[in-house]
């Protein structure tokens, strides 16, 4: 497992609109069945004293932790506001940013990550589901009774799909140590490489499952960078070049990024790539 | 979005980069005067696609003809666009052409400053038979500008007008959120001066609003409609519509669709927390696409709920086959009302794709 257990305290940021409402209650479920620390605090500037789905709310992150223990945050606030929310995180000492938020500006990401290096922080995301560890904690929006405990890492840069991709394994009774989500857009905290490091050091895990899709070459460089056993799906073999398939990172740009030449490269490296989700369990299977 | 040649000059001219002179002019304008640019013009189509030159969209005449030349240009299209814009400059006598650029490297979360001393027409062949020939500095983005040590660097032995250009081309890429601001050729005239003779800009999507951008114009008008409702959407050329949630999902559905040897019509994400009537939005939408002979809808989430889908899909009421796929809260409901109403359902995403396969067969 990585990144998270059970003993991490976390604190929401957006924790009074609707997603950050509804996402606490749901973290908090999952950290009330396996025994876990769970959310501590929530954020909303100008909302201090209030409280959401049950915990309470400060105005600044430095607030809250003056009442409460906490090494992550999770990071539901408006696009305009969320690359300050990192900074916010990584200057009050937080371990771990898990920014969730969609449409950031890429300006504003790229300000806000190299901001955090500065103060040894974890970026996770953004436009990202965060995290799960199974039995452990769920940092995120991921629907957490697909998962199971078990020996296989999942990094992804999609949500949805990696959901499925757990499922799949979950029915082919292959749990997972840790699923992290490193977010669709074309710059993110943490890369394939960053992620399979971890899993490397991470004695629970002993294969790990990349999913990878168009845009980039984050896929093959975190390949090439770990010796853990690896099994690849990358999406979007039928996506025209030059058009955003939903994620603003995924696009095949100047003939470079497309998923043949990635699959290609994967399988230069010896790496078994799935055609299809459905594919994954039997290729993995394996190495456990 | 990109910006048309003659606007990427205007951000250069604004960062202090010289561009040309020259002029913009449409159908039915009056072209005026042109001799203040000289014996010699350079007409340039302002379409939205590369290798323009190659496919006749650029013209070099006498000022003389120019006009005549400009009415032929208009009636042409350049790789499928028609030419509705028309920049016309000044043409200069260059004695040597080096490439400029500033992109977003996805690799280490940083801009990154490219500088070569052979521009042109061939820097993508030269970036990529002789890397080295291309010189890369990345900056952090703290930074509010290009320290002197790394225009420095990129420049080299070049001439030192050069280095102002970089550092200003910089400034631009920051100023526009830009994703990718290059000067390509970036020319040494004969008389000395320095010039950006081409500009290609593009702005970050997630920044149009605060850049004064009102509409995207990289989409087509049904993309915008989609946009609108908050669904990612993109035009393929098949007959098979695709409603996904997610983005890598959706994605997965169409290569699943082209490995059963079928072609998606489209790449419709919803989004998160698809409800009743986003899904009824979704697959009306796709209905009215041309040439759509049978959706598939492929939901799979923890807080999608089933029977809303489901009612979404009835209330549509498409005449198109809909092959429903869904996983999440309660399934056996929806599964129920779906059957009510004579729609397929299946529980994996293979099955849903291969009866698809099998029926349009």
């Amino acid at each position: 497992m990585i990144l998270a257990d059970r003993k991490s305290g976390v604190i929401v940021a957006g924790a009074t609109g609707r997603q950050g409402l509804f996402h606490i209650g749901l973290m908090n479920d999952y950290a009330r069945e396996v025994g876990g620390t769970g959310v501590v605090a929530g954020v909303t500037p100008g909302k201090g004293g209030q409280e959401a789905a049950g915990v309470p709310v400060y105005n600044s992150i430095r607030e809250a932790l003056r009442e409460h223990d906490a090494q992550a945050s999770v990071i539901f606030v408006p696009a305009s506001a969320a690359g300050d929310s990192i900074m916010e995180s990584a200057a009050n000492g937080l371990e771990l940013a898990v920014a969730i938020t969609e449409h950031i500006p890429v300006h504003d990401t790229m300000k806000a990550i190299n901001y955090a290096r500065l103060y040894g922080t974890t970026v996770i995301g953004p436009n990202c589901p965060g995290l799960i560890s199974p039995g452990e904690a769920k940092l995120g929006i991921m629907p957490a009774h697909l998962a199971r405990p078990g020996p296989v890492g999942v990094v992804s840069r999609s949500g949805t799909l990696t959901y499925e991709i757990v499922d799949e394994l979950s029915r082919a009774g292959i749990g997972q140590s840790t699923v992290v989500g490193i977010g669709g857009d074309p710059v993110i905290g943490s890369t394939f490489t960053d992620i399979l490091a971890r899993f490397e050091r991470d004695p629970t895990t002993k294969a790990v499952v990349l999913v990878g899709e168009v845009g980039g070459a984050l896929e093959q460089e975190g390949a090439a960078s770990t010796s853990l056993p690896l099994v690849a799906y990358i999406a979007g073999v039928s996506a025209p070049p030059d058009k955003r398939m939903g994620h603003a990172g995924a696009i095949v740009e100047g003939g470079e990024g497309d998923a043949r030449s990635k699959i290609r490269a994967l399988e230069g490296m010896g790496i078994a790539v799935a055609s299809r989700p459905s594919e994954i369990p039997d290729l993995v299977r394996p190495y456990l | 979005m990109k910006l048309r040649e003659f606007e990427g000059k205007r951000v250069f001219a604004e960062a202090g980069i010289p561009v040309p002179r020259g002029r913009v002019i449409r159908p039915g304008d009056e072209p005026g005067d042109l001799d203040e640019f000289g014996d010699e013009v350079v007409l340039k189509a302002q379409v939205d696609v590369g290798g323009r030159g190659k496919a006749g969209g650029v013209v070099i005449c006498p000022t003389a003809e120019a006009p005549a030349r400009a009415g032929d240009l208009f009636g042409t299209t350049i790789r499928g666009l028609p030419v509705t814009e028309i920049l016309v400059e000044e043409r200069l006598p260059i004695v040597h052409e080096y490439y400029c650029a500033v992109m977003v490297d996805r690799s280490t979360s940083q801009p990154v400053v490219l500088f070569a001393e052979a521009g042109g027409v061939e820097i993508e062949e030269t970036a990529k038979n002789d890397p080295d020939r291309v010189r890369r500095v990345g900056i952090s983005p703290l930074l509010s500008g290009l320290p002197p040590f790394a225009v420095r660097d990129l420049v080299g032995a070049a001439p030192k007008a050069l280095a102002p250009i970089v550092s200003a081309l910089y400034r631009a890429f920051l100023a526009n959120d830009a994703i990718l601001a290059e000067i390509n050729p970036l020319a040494i005239l004969e008389d000395g001066r320095v010039m950006a003779v081409d500009a290609k800009v593009i702005v970050d999507d997630n920044a149009l609003a605060r850049q004064g951008i009102a509409q995207n114009r990289d989409l087509s008008e049904r993309e915008r409609e989609a946009e609108r409702h908050g669904f990612s959407y993109v035009e393929l050329d098949g007959d098979v519509g695709v409603v996904g949630n997610g983005a890598g999902l959706t994605m997965a559905t169409l290569d699943l669709i082209e490995h059963y040897g079928l072609r998606a019509a489209n790449f419709l994400d919803v989004g998160g927390g698809a409800d009743r009537e986003r899904v009824a939005h979704a697959v009306r939408l796709l209905a009215l696409s041309p040439g759509v002979r049978v959706i598939i809808v492929n939901l799979l989430g923890g807080i999608t709920r089933c029977d809303e889908v489901a009612l979404g899909i009835v209330d549509a009421g498409v005449r198109q086959r809909i092959i429903v796929r869904m996983a999440g809260t309660n399934e056996e409901e929806g599964r129920a009302i779906l059957g009510e109403h004579g729609y397929e359902m299946y529980g994996s995403m293979d099955e849903a794709v291969a009866a698809a396969a099998g029926g349009t067969r």
